[in-house]
Order: structure tokens, then C-alpha cells, then sequence
């Protein structure tokens, strides 16, 4: 097992080192560092000040150069102030986590409670037109584009009814709630319908097997087989398909931060591709990847764990 | 607007100005256009002739949901197409054909409510100068048939990127799922790379190198988007593999291009197209993102991403204006709606045990 | 675990959730609570909701430049003068840090020196950089360690090729740093800053500059404490990071402490006890208001306790919580306009009867078009500019964008601004029948050319951060539509537009203007100033006239003389004829201000003025419940619907089972 799990890691380092390289060339082909420079100082800079700025920065030393002290200091997780800010990233990643995590977090537990029972009722209900018609709105739940979800929570939730903050986030102990009501309600939304549809495939793929057959037949209620049996079985195969994403939402939602004003993570990178903040999308890319890649991990660890006739080779 | 503009990030190159400008004049977009129906009737039938594809066929007739679906999608393409064929009209400039069919209708100053008669904030009003039946946006443009049009960006986008990303993932599965040792290894790394990028980040950067366009645009979504399929290829390639009819091949000696070719893509096709529909839909709701991102269609260009975008803030307005949101999300719901429907369909065709 | 038990743990995990939600729930106030309740004699403790665009930038005085760190970095820096907060025709320089107004020395050579003197008893605030953690009193020595910092490379201080034109000694001092590897010598004095005693100094000019008071009533130019630019070094100390002074780190003399800066969600400012350095003015009350304001007269400051500044990026929640009373005050932007104003600019019923008031903000800017001069299809045609130009319907535009409020911009100088002709009219504004007969005088007939009869493609390049943005690059591409000419807009970036006008690759850039820095005509006129060339300076078009540059070097460090009006309207008309841009409009706008936060004052050279800012606790509570009334009905329904859902899925288990 840690065998397999050296190897892994020795795997991901050319992975992580391919992706530094793609976002660093796109970044240095992307934008000239004059560029950076006006956009930091302030359209009225005079180009002595943006020269400055450029050479405090080390920005007009050859590209490779530049290359292999970033890729120096992100081994050691050294990361380059933010341009903007010039707050630290570690600083900036230890801050924001806990807002994402605050939305992401009960929004996949949530999703995945709605979702399961959602499906686990579609196949207790199967091929009858109940069923068909859940589908259809999974579907349709699933054609809708999140924006559109998120304008109207905002719009007509938080502003016609007064019942939550449209906007906005603080850590007020238990009245942080309010805040995030909204954005997970969002996020459940927006996943509900392909994930209704993913799970009621595991599920109708598990009611097909035999064992199901026979406990019917030998006469246990059907609520008991569906809701001890099937979901067990069937939460094993989706759990290792979901636990890929559980590392990965430490770094928020994009979209549902920005509509909602959450100081999450999702928000930092969004912003920083807005301005160009060269260290922090670096610096978040790299995260993102190294979270990917645990993700991947950990799910070949838990199907080894889940059925020992796989062999981790 | 034409249909193809290509990135001109080697700016001022001669060879390129001149081949925009050959591929601005409106024949070659009218030939392009009919060029592209041609090839999907073409591949239609070469498929119609596999077995499997006749079976599917057969089990798809009965399956009324796909039908409407289908024909749904039929009526998207129908709009599309009006206005992508263009003719030449008075004063030098282009029209569609669309615009032939509807009519030309005048535009305003700004905005009015669906059906009404003047301006929303003209003191006195004034009668406008037609009739609209969703109203007008910020800039006095006629919603319908702005959601119309947009048909076309849409089906621009989405074909454009299939074009781009399935013969990239198919072809990459397969060889990887074939070929195995270092093709799939390397093939694997490749992917493993792109798909560890935030997708959001490498296509706003890509698209902020490239500049704006609905060229670009497909470019970048094509090279971002050909890692599921890849997977899904090359899977269902080495499930293949282990058949008997391989073996076979294999030990009468035919050769590598001839297993693939003969009995290795035929029978994946079908996920192809499975996929190519599911991703269709995807690709057009990204394009709604990415107008949000300020990364979308470019000025001038009507897509139902920018009506959204477009639309946030219009619904704090008072009187509301919920007509441009709600055309283009309708419009954009109906085709992706219609897509999923139809993958659905096609996947219970195709293999009716896992409905 | 049973099916059934398990049904009815989750069922009562259910309730619980719910139960949990609805007493979370209970409140839709976005902000924390304010730092305290009552003033320590019992009155209530004042709290102003304002909000900002984005996160600060920078709090170094000597360096941040942009609008949003600027208004952060107003109540905690005082500078030397500043405006009078209500006179703004003509705007008035008043001593803050100064005792009295700095006198003017004429010198031999055409050299001028203005002799200043601080006002004796202002001190820093409490800080733990200070030792025992007390401000200490603020000296000449500071005002001259902060004007050295600005020749110092490291702190990239954005002014400093403006003042080394005129002051004495700071070129050479930015030379000498730049020898010795850009390493700055504090302990060489500056030949342009004298230190005469503990409280004096004399500012030493190599030329007469009357613009350098209103450099001194900026935030560039105050006082800085040593000890906080040295402890504030950003790095770790017993194992705690400090604030880098150059980012975000304030140590001022102002009436307000920043007590938190959340990124991405707020600052806070907390009144200074003691501050005693200016009080509210006397005189200058506009007529409308005397009596209201009378009460204020001489008051110290600031009038309230506590600042929270929300950082709201986005449009909708700045409405939203408006409409709520979450915000004290906003600015009307495209959207948020209809809702509230009528179209004939007053406040819509609606709002009117809830109390609030309509203020009209006037920015001494102007925004244009500009056109690349040195490009071969538009820099050397000027019938074509001037066609160009007649083509735009600036009415029309601000009708659209700006709900008509932003007047039109017949001529670069602003109102308010001396040089401004208040009956003049650009004799290239929106005619359509003269911009086609210039169009084909230019050689273009119907916007084709004339000899090659290929319809004339020009590019636009844009800025694209949003729907609005596209939607005015938009109308630009429809405005030449009309003469046949094609416009082919190119979006980008902030950053790259700049980068794109900087080296001259554009054709025409749109969103081009200038806001005044001081109320001086010559800040605007520069502009167009052949030695201003891009990348060292802003003329982005690339205009070079000889006789223009003739008659601005005249006026440009004038007083305000009937000469120097005269110089200034021959330079409008030379820039009228010539068409080098297309003037859009002049910056206004509306806020909206809730009835207990009427405006004290209306100067926008002020960032925000938060010390003459005023509010009426009782009356904001008492309306905030008033618009925050919680319909029950749809937790009624919610909860019917629960109980149907949970009722037919019971009777399906039970007939299934059966």
C-alpha cells in the first residue's frame, strides 16, 4: 500500500511540473509585464514608476530564468506575494479556505443527501410514469445554466422575501447560517439533476442484481432491501466515484462567490484572472492541481479498500 | 459576421488578412454552411448502413421523448441555418435569410416592453416604429428575433468545437486504448495534465491570447474538452480489445490501420455520438459562463450568453425588464433540454439493458 | 439500524435542520455589529454604512494612486491643505495640517519658494511602532522624510516625474539613488524641502508652479512617521507577520484608524479621540441647506464613530441592500437609475416617500474617443475625424448609459474648471447630414472609398469587463454603421488597453478621459502636449501641433488672469477644429442618499469627505424595520408542501410493502 502510494506521488511531480509550465506560459505570453505594471499602479503611472515596479519584481529577467525560481519556490511553498495586495498566499489560502469550505462542504452533503434520496425514490418507483417524469425534471434541472439559477435566488429569495442577506459574509458564530443559506441552496440546485441522474443509474444497475431478486423473493419488505441493502452497495460505488471532488472543493465555486460576495477562494482566483494577479493564479493553479491529484488518489485507495480483488498495480 | 475568423495572434501576417477576407465574402460563407449540413447527412448515412446503428434506430422510432426531441433540434438547426445563409442586399452590406422570413423589423432607441407601444422612459410618448413581440433591449434591438439569431452563434459555437474536440478524443483513445505501453502512457499524461488545470483558467487565458471570436472561442473549448471522450474511447476501446473478432484479426494478420478502421471504430461510434450530443449541450451552456466571464461572443454578435449577462442587472430595474433574460434562457433551455433528451434516448437505443 | 427507526432519525434530523435555519435565518443585516454601542457619555454611538468597488490597493500615501485606496487613505491622512468641502465654484484650498496658507517668495532667476508653517500640537496616532505606543507630535522633519521618500525608487512614487519638473533637487536625488543600486540616502537633505525649525519649512521651486498647493492638499505630498515605515517592514517578528507599510499598513494624523481590513469584505474605521486639527467650516454653506447645516458650524470632528466600508463588487447587492437600508448611500449607476428616478431626473414617488434624497455628483472630467494620430488612415485625414465625430450621438448615449444625466461634452475643459466656456458648442457634434458630406469630402462617399470603392473598415479597440461595456462598444459599431463605415471592435483588458495606447497599436480606443487631479485647466491641456508622449506621459493619441504647444506652455503656470482665460479658449478652439478625439461627456452622476444620511457636503475633489459625513441613528433603525417586514406566507407553503411530500411518500411505502 505505501508502495503504491510512493509511486502515485513520484507520478503526479511530472503531472504538476506539466501544468506550472502551461499556466506560466500563458501568463508570460499573455501579458507583457507593462502591462502589470499599469494595471497595479494605476493608469497614471509614469513609466518610470512602472519600470520599478517591473524590476522590484524581477519581471524583466529572462523567461527561463524566471521559470525555474518559480518552480523553485512553489516546491518549497514559497509562494510570491499577490501583485495586488501583497498579502502572502499562505496567508491568503489559510483565510479563505474556511468561507469556501463554509458553502462547499454543506452543499455536498446536502447534494448528496437530496440526490440519494431523490434516486433511491426513482428506483423504488421504477419505470412507472412517476419515474419518467423525474427524470424529465433532472434533465431539466440540469439545462438550466447556474447563472440563471443564481440571478434568480438573489433577485427574488433574498430581495422580495427579506428572509436572508442577499449579499455579503461574516463570521458570526452561529449566525454565519444566514449567509450561507442561499449559496448552498444554489449549489444543491444547480448539481441536482445530474446527480440525481448519476446515482439512479448506480442504483438501478445495483436493484438488477441477483442478491435484490432473491431477498424479494424470499420475501423482505422493499423499503428494507432499497434502503439498507441497495444503498449500501450502491453508496460504496458512488462514493468512489464523488471522492475524487472532495479535495477539490477547498477551492470554492467560482460563480456562486462572486453572485454572493463570499471571501472564499472561488473569488481570490476569480479575481485575480480579472487583474492579472500573476502569483496568485499561479499559486492557486498549483493547488488546484495538487488537490486534483489527491483526489485521484484517494479514490483508487478507497476501491482497493472497497474491493480487495482489485490490485493497486 | 462571419463564420470562421481565425486567431490572428500573428497579427498583420499577409496570408491570413487575406484568407479572413476570402472566407468574409458571402458565398463561401453560403457554401461553408450547406458544405456542413452535407457532411452531417453524409455521416448520417454511412452510419445508417452499421447494424448496430439500424437496430438503435429501430428502438429509437418507438421512443416518443427522443422523437420531439429530435425534432426540436431539427427546428434549432432549421433557424440557425436561415440565418447563417447570407445573400447580398442593397447598399453593399449582407443579410440572412432569416431576416428575409421575418421581416424587416425597425429598430428603437432603446428599451420597450413586449407589445407595447412607445419607449419605456420616453416623456411624452412617442409611437414606436414597429411591432415587437418580446420587446426591445438596451440599444433598441427587437428580442425575437435577437434570440433568433442567436440560434446561429450557438450552433456556430457547438459545431465548430465538436468538429475540434472529437476527432482529437477519439483518436487519442483509441490509439491509447489499442496501442497500450508508452502511446497510452504518454496519452494518459496528457490528460492527467490538462484535466488538473482549473478549466475556467486555461480558457480565459487562452482566449484572452487569441482575442475574442467565435473561432477562438470553439478553439479553446475543443482543446479543453477532449479529455472526457479521450477516456470514455479509450475505455471502451480496451473493453474491445479483449473480443474475440480482435483476436481474430490479429492472427489473420491484418493490419493495425485496417483492425482499427474495420472493427474498432464502428463500434465505438456510437459513443461518439452519444457523447457528441450530451457534449453539445455542455458546450452551449459554457458559452453563457464564459459571457460572463467577459471572455464570450464578441460585440455585435448575438448569443443568448450575452442576453443573460446582459440581463442580471436589468432585474433590479423598476419597471422590471425580465423579457431578454427570459427569451434567451428559454430558447437556451429548449435546445439543451432537447440535447439531454436526446442523448438519453440514444443511449437507451443503443443499449436498451442500462436505460 | 431498522428501515423504520432510520426513517424517523432523519425525519426528526429534518425538523432540527429546519428549526435550526428559520432561527439563523431570523435577520437579513449583512454587517457585523458596530465596534460599540454608546458613546461613553451615553449618546449613541454613529455608524456609517458606506461601500466601495474593490479591495484596496495600497495605503503608502507617497504611492497609491487609484480611486478606491485614495478613499480609504483620506480619513486616516490628513494632508497639508485641502479643499473646502462645499465651495466648488471656484474650489478653495484651506490650511489643514498648515497653520495658514503657504507664502509665496518669488525669487531671483524666475526660482519661487513658498515658506510653510505646521500647525504646533498635531500627533500621529497611537500605534505600537511608536515607543510606549503613543503618537508623537508631527514635525517638519516628517513632512520632509515623506517628500524624500517620494524621490526614493523603491517607493515607486507615481508623482514623482510630475514634481521633478518643478522642484529643486529632486531629479538629482532620484540620480543619485539610482547610482548607488537604487538604494535611497535619507541622511542627504533634499535641496527642495529646507527644514527651517521644528514646525517650518520652505518649498524651493525651479520655476513658478501655483499647481503645487494643489499637490499639497493630496495625499502625496503629508507627513509621514518614520518609525512607521521602518517597524512596518513585512516581515516576521516573534513569530508574527507585519503589515508591509508600503501595502497596507496606515500610521496617520487623520480623524479615523483603520481598526480592520477584512479583504474582500470590509474596512472599518474608528473615530481618533483628540483630533482637533481642523473642525467644521463656518462659511460656505450653499443656500439650500444654511440652516440645516448651521447646526454643525464650528463642531469638532469627525460627527460620527464609526466607518464600515462594504467592499461590493458587483451592482445588484449595492441595489439590494439600498433598497433595505443596509447602505447608506449609492451611486445610481445605468440599471439602478430607472428604478429610481423619473424620466424627467427627479426621484421616482416610490422612493421619494420613503424619505430619501437625490444628490447630484459632479466629477471635473471629461471621456472621449481618441483617435491614434499617427495612424495613416485617421491621423492624417481630418475631415475624416471630423466626420467621425459629427456621426456620435452623444445625447443619445448618455440617454442610454447614463440615464441622460452626464451632460455633453462640447469642449475638453469641464465645468467648474477655469477655461470652461459655458455657451460654447463643438462645431463637430452630432449632425448626421454634416458628417456624410464631410465623409465624402474626406474621400469616403457613403464610407466607401473613392477610389478603390472598398467600404472603410476602421478597428475600435475596447475595454470588456461586463454587459454594459459591450453594450456601449456596441453603439459605437451602430453610430458608423449609419455612415457605412464598419467598425470592428477588439475587446480587452483593462491592462492591455493600456498597454495597447501606451505603444500606439490602435487605430481608436474607446473610454479614453481624464479626471482632474487639482481644478487647473493645464491638468487637462497636457494632454494634448507634444512633449507628453507615451510611454513617459498621456498623450495617448499622439497630437502634435506646434502652435498649440506655443499657447500651452504660455498658460500653463499662470494665475488665473483674463490673459491666461483667453490663452485657454484659443486652445479649445485649436483642439475643435483639429478633432484629434471625439469629447463624449462630462462625469456626473446621481446618488441616492437615505433620509438619515443627507450630504454635508458635495466636493467630489474630496474621497469621500467621512469626517463632515453625518447620520440619524434612531431614524435609520426605525426604517430599516419599516422595509424589512418577512412575509410568513411562504414558510406556510414550504411547510404544506413537506407535509403533502412526506404524506405520499408514507403511502407509497405502504402499498409497495403490501
Amino acid at each position: 500500500m505505501l508502495n503504491y502510494i510512493l509511486r502515485r506521488l513520484l507520478y503526479s511531480i511530472p503531472v504538476v511540473a506539466g501544468v506550472m509550465l502551461i499556466t506560466f506560459l500563458l501568463f508570460n505570453v499573455l501579458q507583457k509585464p507593462e502591462a502589470a505594471a499599469a494595471l497595479n499602479l494605476g493608469a497614471k503611472a509614469s513609466a518610470q514608476a512602472k519600470q520599478e515596479w517591473i524590476h522590484n519584481r524581477g519581471l524583466d529577467e529572462p523567461m527561463p530564468v524566471q521559470f525555474v525560481k518559480h518552480l523553485g519556490r512553489l516546491a518549497t511553498f514559497q509562494f510570491e506575494p499577490s501583485w495586488r495586495t501583497g498579502r502572502d498566499m499562505r496567508e491568503v489560502f489559510a483565510k479563505h479556505a474556511g468561507p469556501s469550505l463554509l458553502i462547499t462542504l454543506p452543499g455536498f452533503v446536502c447534494g448528496l443527501i437530496a440526490a440519494v434520496g431523490l434516486a433511491l425514490y426513482q428506483v423504488f418507483v421504477r419505470n412507472s410514469l412517476l419515474d419518467r417524469s423525474m427524470t424529465l425534471a433532472a434533465v431539466a434541472l440540469m439545462s438550466v445554466p447556474a447563472m440563471v439559477y443564481i440571478i434568480f435566488g438573489q433577485a427574488v429569495i433574498a430581495l422580495a422575501l427579506n428572509y436572508f442577506p442577499a449579499f455579503g459574509f461574516d463570521m458570526q458564530g452561529l449566525g454565519t447560517a444566514r449567509f450561507l443559506v442561499l449559496p448552498v441552496l444554489v449549489m444543491v440546485l444547480v448539481n441536482l439533476g445530474h446527480d440525481a441522474r448519476l446515482y439512479r443509474a448506480i442504483f438501478l444497475e445495483e436493484v438488477g442484481q441477483d442478491y435484490v431478486r432473491t431477498a424479494l423473493a424470499k420475501g423482505v419488505a422493499s423499503t428494507r432491501v432499497l434502503g439498507v441493502h441497495v444503498l449500501k452497495n450502491g453508496l460504496i460505488a458512488l462514493i468512489t466515484l464523488t471522492v475524487a471532488h472532495l479535495p477539490a472543493l477547498v477551492m470554492g465555486s467560482l460563480l456562486i462567490e462572486n453572485f454572493f460576495g463570499i471571501p472564499g477562494l472561488g473569488n481570490v482566483l476569480f479575481i485575480a484572472i480579472q487583474t492579472s494577479d500573476q502569483p496568485v493564479v499561479l499559486a492557486s493553479v498549483y493547488l488546484g492541481s495538487l488537490l486534483y491529484i489527491a483526489g485521484l488518489i484517494l479514490t483508487d485507495l478507497l476501491y482497493a479498500l472497497a474491493d480487495p480483488r482489485i490490485r493497486l498495480s | 459576421m462571419p463564420l470562421a475568423s481565425l486567431p490572428l495572434a500573428a497579427a498583420g501576417s499577409g496570408f491570413f488578412t487575406s484568407l479572413n477576407d476570402f472566407l468574409n465574402r458571402w458565398w463561401v460563407q453560403d457554401f461553408i454552411v450547406v458544405f456542413g449540413f452535407g457532411l452531417v447527412f453524409v455521416l448520417l448515412r454511412a452510419g445508417s448502413r452499421n447494424e448496430r446503428w439500424q437496430r438503435a434506430w429501430e428502438r429509437l422510432k418507438r421512443d416518443r421523448t427522443g422523437l420531439i426531441a429530435l425534432a426540436v433540434i431539427c427546428l434549432y438547426l432549421a433557424i440557425g441555418g436561415l440565418e447563417a445563409l447570407q445573400i447580398p442586399s442593397s447598399g453593399g452590406g449582407r443579410r440572412s435569410v432569416l431576416d428575409l422570413v421575418v421581416g424587416g423589423i425597425p429598430s428603437e432607441k432603446t428599451y420597450s416592453a413586449p407589445l407595447a407601444n412607445t419607449l419605456l422612459t420616453e416623456i411624452p410618448p412617442k409611437p414606436l416604429n414597429g411591432r415587437h413581440l418580446l420587446g426591445t433591449d438596451a440599444l433598441g434591438k427587437d428580442v425575437f428575433v435577437q434570440t433568433l439569431k442567436a440560434c446561429r452563434t450557438a450552433l456556430i459555437i457547438g459545431g465548430l468545437t465538436s468538429a475540434i474536440y472529437i476527432p482529437l478524443g477519439a483518436l487519442l483513445g483509441i490509439i491509447a486504448g489499442y496501442f497500450r505501453r508508452w502511446a497510452d502512457d504518454l496519452i494518459q499524461y496528457i490528460y492527467s495534465t490538462l484535466a488538473s488545470i482549473p478549466s475556467i483558467l486555461l480558457l480565459v487565458a487562452i482566449l484572452m491570447i487569441l482575442g475574442k471570436g467565435l473561432g477562438t472561442m470553439s478553439f479553446a473549448l475543443g482543446i479543453t474538452g477532449w479529455v472526457g471522450l479521450c477516456r470514455l474511447i479509450r475505455g471502451e476501446t480496451m473493453r474491445q480489445n479483449e473480443r474475440a473478432y480482435v483476436a481474430a484479426a490479429r492472427a489473420l494478420g491484418q493490419s493495425h490501420w485496417r483492425i482499427v478502421t474495420r472493427h474498432l471504430l464502428p463500434n465505438v461510434m456510437h459513443l461518439v455520438l452519444i457523447n457528441f450530443v450530451l457534449g453539445f449541450s455542455g458546450i452551449i451552456l459554457s458559452e453563457a459562463i464564459l459571457s460572463y466571464l467577459s471572455v464570450g461572443s464578441p460585440v455585435g454578435t448575438p448569443s443568448w450568453g450575452s442576453m443573460i449577462d446582459g440581463g442580471r442587472s436589468e432585474l433590479s430595474r423598476d419597471p422590471l425588464i425580465w423579457w431578454n433574460l427570459s427569451a434567451a434562457t428559454v430558447a437556451l433551455f429548449g435546445l439543451v433540454l432537447s440535447l439531454n433528451l436526446l442523448g438519453d434516448s440514444l443511449r437507451r437505443a443503443f443499449d436498451p439493458k442500462r436505460g | 439500524m431498522s428501515a423504520v427507526s432510520g426513517e424517523r432519525w432523519s425525519f426528526a434530523l429534518l425538523v432540527c435542520g429546519a428549526a435550526f435555519l428559520l432561527c439563523a435565518g431570523c435577520d437579513n443585516n449583512p454587517h457585523p455589529r458596530p465596534l460599540r454601542e454608546t458613546r461613553e457619555d451615553g449618546s449613541p454611538w454613529l455608524v456609517r454604512y458606506a461601500g466601495t468597488s474593490e479591495d484596496v490597493r495600497s495605503l503608502d500615501p507617497q504611492y497609491a494612486y487609484d480611486q478606491i485606496s485614495r478613499r480609504v487613505l483620506e480619513p486616516v491622512y490628513d494632508c497639508l491643505l485641502e479643499y473646502h468641502p462645499m465651495k466648488t465654484d471656484p474650489y478653495e484650498l484651506t490650511p489643514c495640517l498648515l497653520a495658514e496658507m503657504p507664502i509665496h517668495e518669488p525669487g531671483a532667476n524666475g526660482q519661487a519658494s513658498y515658506l510653510c508653517r505646521l500647525k504646533p500640537g498635531v500627533n500621529f496616532h497611537d500605534d505600537p511602532c511608536f515607543p510606549g505606543g503613543k503618537g508623537r507630535e508631527v514635525v517638519a522633519a516628517d513632512v520632509h522624510f515623506s517628500w524624500q521618500r517620494l524621490c526614493d525608487p523603491k517607493v515607486e512614487a507615481t508623482i514623482f516625474s510630475n514634481l521633478a519638473e518643478y522642484v529643486t533637487g529632486f531629479a538629482e536625488a532620484r540620480a543619485a539613488a539610482d547610482q548607488n543600486g537604487g538604494r535611497f540616502d535619507y541622511s542627504r537633505a533634499l535641496t527642495g524641502l529646507e527644514v527651517i525649525d521644528r514646525y517650518s519649512f520652505r518649498v524651493h521651486l525651479l520655476r513658478p508652479y501655483p499647481q503645487i498647493l494643489y499637490w499639497m492638499a493630496m495625499h502625496f505630498t503629508c507627513p509621514v512617521a518614520r518609525e512607521a515605515v521602518e517597524y512596518y517592514d513585512g516581515k516576521s517578528h516573534d513569530g508574527e507577520l507585519r503589515p508591509d507599510f508600503h501595502k497596507l499598513a496606515a500610521v496617520g494624523t487623520g480623524p479615523f484608524r483603520i481598526v480592520e481590513y477584512s479583504p474582500r469584505q470590509r474596512v472599518r474605521f474608528e473615530r481618533v479621540p483628540g483630533y482637533r486639527t481642523t473642525t467644521f467650516p463656518t462659511d460656505g454653506f450653499p443656500p439650500e441647506k444654511a440652516e440645516w447645516l448651521s447646526q454643525f458650524a464650528g463642531k469638532s470632528l469627525p460627527l460620527i464613530d464609526e466607518v464600515q466600508m462594504s467592499i461590493l463588487r458587483e451592482n445588484i447587492p449595492i441595489f439590494v441592500l439600498t433598497r433595505q437600508g443596509y447602505l447608506d448611500g449609492m451611486g445610481a449607476n445605468k440599471d439602478a437609475f430607472a428604478a429610481l428616478l423619473t424620466p424627467t431626473k427627479t426621484l421616482a414617488p416610490k422612493y421619494r416617500d420613503r424619505g430619501m434624497f437625490l444628490e447630484k455628483d459632479v466629477e471635473p472630467s471629461t471621456f472621449w474617443t481618441v483617435f491614434n494620430m499617427e495612424d495613416p488612415v485617421i491621423g492624417s485625414n481630418k475631415k475624416l475625424r471630423q466626420a467621425l465625430s459629427s456621426a456620435y450621438d452623444n445625447l443619445t448615449y448618455s440617454n442610454i448609459f447614463m440615464s441622460g444625466v452626464a451632460p455633453v461634452a462640447e469642449q475638453l475643459v469641464p465645468p467648474g474648471i477655469f477655461g470652461h466656456m459655458s455657451d460654447w458648442k463643438n462645431p463637430y457634434g452630432y449632425n448626421l447630414e454634416r458628417a456624410r458630406r464631410l465623409l465624402a469630402e474626406a474621400g469616403y462617399p457613403e464610407g466607401r472609398d473613392a477610389k478603390t470603392g472598398q467600404p472603410l473598415e476602421l478597428s475600435l479597440e475596447a475595454v470588456s469587463s461586463g454587459s454594459e461595456d459591450r453594450q456601449r462598444a456596441e453603439f459605437e459599431q451602430r453610430a458608423f454603421a449609419e455612415l457605412g463605415v464598419r467598425l470592428k471592435v477588439n475587446e480587452h483588458t483593462f491592462a492591455r488597453l493600456t498597454e495597447i495606447e501606451d505603444r500606439g497599436a490602435y487605430q481608436i480606443a474607446s473610454g479614453s478621459g481624464w479626471g482632474a487631479d487639482y481644478p487647473d485647466p493645464e491638468n487637462f491641456f497636457f494632454l494634448f502636449y507634444s512633449k507628453n508622449m507615451p510611454p513617459a506621459g498621456k498623450n495617448y493619441g499622439r497630437y502634435r501641433n506646434p502652435e498649440f504647444d506655443r499657447i500651452f506652455e504660455q498658460m500653463a503656470t499662470m494665475e488665473n488672469t483674463p490673459e491666461r482665460l483667453a490663452l485657454a479658449q484659443q486652445l479649445t478652439v485649436i483642439l475643435a477644429e483639429d478633432c484629434p478625439v471625439i469629447l463624449n461627456f462630462h462625469k456626473a452622476g446621481y446618488s441616492v442618499i437615505q433620509p438619515w444620511a443627507r450630504r454635508t457636503h458635495s466636493n467630489m475633489m474630496l474621497e469621500g469627505g467621512l469626517k463632515y459625513v453625518t447620520v440619524d441613528h434612531a431614524l435609520r433603525e426605525q426604517k430599516r424595520r419599516e422595509w424589512n417586514r418577512r412575509p410568513v406566507w411562504p414558510l406556510a407553503i414550504a411547510l404544506v408542501l413537506v407535509a403533502i411530500g412526506v404524506g405520499y411518500a408514507v403511502q407509497v411505502r405502504r402499498r409497495l410493502n403490501a
